[in-house]
């Protein structure tokens, strides 16, 4: 088995369809646009009561659920990929840290477990949506700090602004399965993403220029991560940001504020970048389903 | 209520445990080290499988059972130093190069079509080692001195049986034809006969008749 594992490679069966994220950014259906025309609501906020509710939130529960598949494929080839060390060279890690991602790949195949069922329970085959392999590529890094702060940090951090969007719209649209499977699955994110600020923190203690990096590789996933806005304070965006819970995962302040602020530019270019696509002058072809 | 006071004999009449034991505090100290390697490159090879293989159910347990093995490699590393092994690194070791080998054949299929030959490394070869390995260990060492590698032997153990079974109705799931029978069995040979040559987890004498 290979040290490192490209994400062209990685296994499915053949119900699943991958895309790539720029496939993704390109589909309009996804990006409220500023034309209010009377058939879409003001707030693009993944509420019970926007029309295409339904499935929308179909679409994101399929989402959290491939999403997962990646995050125990991540921790899981953060087991193997880097030989039990001391951390001194960026080919190891310490033993409590595999342990740790280890611990993560049995949570995450218990949130696809969980996302399997509720997919079922909302209506929706697998395979039903596209797949984006984004989440995947920030766990190929060969610095394993580097993965920390781009899955546990900036991805996991997502996974939290995720679950408390789905655990509200479980409440407010009367549905306390999907707000109970909700609300155990964020408190694992909480956890994953304390592990990931404790081992960058700890890793780095000696070496602020692998922090620095690891700090600036977590910026740039965020604002990927952001889904070009998907997630943001505005009511633009269908997932809000968690800020109680990312703070009690180790975040300051000045972090939140700092994704809050890359999250509206995002929001802001893609919201550039599909209109191009919807008049016919962008570059890309819109792949996404 | 029975006197408080009047003399009890110190073990219960049920209480059968025996004082002597197989295995001095050193030797056992090598067999906890050559346990925690082996669970070590069990679960980082569990780990890496999760993105080779397509089958969704198998994918799942395989993240499952990794954490399993990574448990039980952080209680064997919390023995050492216990066993006067202030350093665990330095018994964190493989019981010969035969283990070495072994784990090299065990983690070298990686393509997509290869499940049955990941699956049968695991639960067919390496698992049922671990069982007996772990069997004779509880059933020989000293009921009363190293009542804590037993208690940790029986945690481990519970967790092998059950892996086990999910690995083996993996593998029953997955065999369709006998040319795949065929697939299961070669590679289950060739593995075993290197764990063979190994003399098992903990080198010869794994489960005794050394």
């Amino acid at each position: 088995m290979r040290q490192f594992f490209p994400v062209d490679s990685l296994a499915r069966d053949s119900r699943f369809n991958q895309i790539t994220m720029q496939q993704s950014q390109a589909d309009p259906r996804t990006v409220y646009l500023g034309t209010h025309d009377g058939k879409r609501p003001k707030s693009n906020r993944l509420t019970p009561a926007r029309p295409d509710a339904s499935d929308a939130a179909r679409g994101l529960m399929h989402g959290i659920f491939v999403g997962e598949i990646q995050a125990l494929e991540g921790a899981g080839r953060t087991c193997h990929d880097f030989e039990t060390g001391n951390s001194d060279r960026v080919d190891t890690v310490p033993f409590a840290l595999k342990l740790d991602m280890a611990r993560q790949a049995w949570d995450e195949a218990r949130h696809v477990e969980i996302s399997v069922k509720l997919s079922e329970w909302m209506g929706t085959e697998i395979g039903q949506y596209a797949e984006n392999t984004v989440l995947f590529e920030a766990a190929c890094s060969t610095d394993p700090v580097l993965r920390l702060a781009g899955v546990n940090r900036a991805l996991e951090g997502l996974a939290i602004d995720v679950f408390t969007t789905m655990k509200e719209f479980g409440d407010i649209a009367g549905d306390p399965y999907l707000e109970f499977c909700e609300d155990w699955m964020l408190a694992d994110e909480v956890t994953h993403v304390k592990m990931g600020s404790d081992w960058l923190r700890r890793v780095t203690e000696n070496d602020p220029e692998r922090r620095k990096k690891a700090l600036e590789f977590q910026s740039v996933v965020d604002k990927i991560f952001s889904f070009g806005g998907t997630r943001s304070d505005s009511d633009e965006s269908p997932i809000g940001l968690a800020r109680r819970f990312r703070e009690l995962a180790g975040f300051t302040e000045t972090e939140v504020s700092e994704i809050a602020d890359v999250s509206l530019r995002a929001l802001d270019e893609r919201k550039a970048f599909a209109a191009a696509e919807l008049h016919g002058d962008g570059g890309s072809s819109s792949g996404a389903s | 209520m029975a006197d408080p006071y009047k003399p009890r004999a110190p073990f219960a009449p049920w209480d059968r445990r025996q004082l002597p034991g197989l295995f001095d505090v050193e030797e056992t100290a090598r067999r906890v080290g050559n346990y925690k390697w082996a669970e070590m490159k069990l679960f980082e090879a569990l780990g890496g499988w999760v993105a080779t293989v397509p089958e969704l159910d198998v994918k799942m347990r395989l993240g499952t059972h990794c954490y399993h093995h990574a448990w039980h490699a952080e209680l064997w590393h919390k023995r050492l130093p216990e066993l006067r092994e202030m350093n665990p690194d330095r018994l964190t070791v493989p019981a010969n190069d035969g283990m070495v080998a072994f784990v090299a054949a065990l983690t070298e299929p990686e393509a997509p079509e290869l499940t049955i030959e990941k699956l049968v490394g695991v639960y067919r070869v390496f698992i049922p080692h671990f069982i007996s390995a772990y069997t004779f260990h509880m059933n020989n060492t000293s009921e009363i001195t190293d009542a804590p590698t037993i208690r940790t032997l029986k945690l481990a153990l519970q967790d092998e049986f059950e892996d086990w079974r999910d690995g083996e109705m993996m593998i029953q799931s997955l065999i369709e034809t006998p040319e795949e029978v065929d697939r299961a069995a070669a590679h289950q040979a060739q593995l075993e006969k290197l764990l063979v040559a190994a003399g098992g987890i903990a080198g010869p004498g794994s489960i005794g008749g050394q």
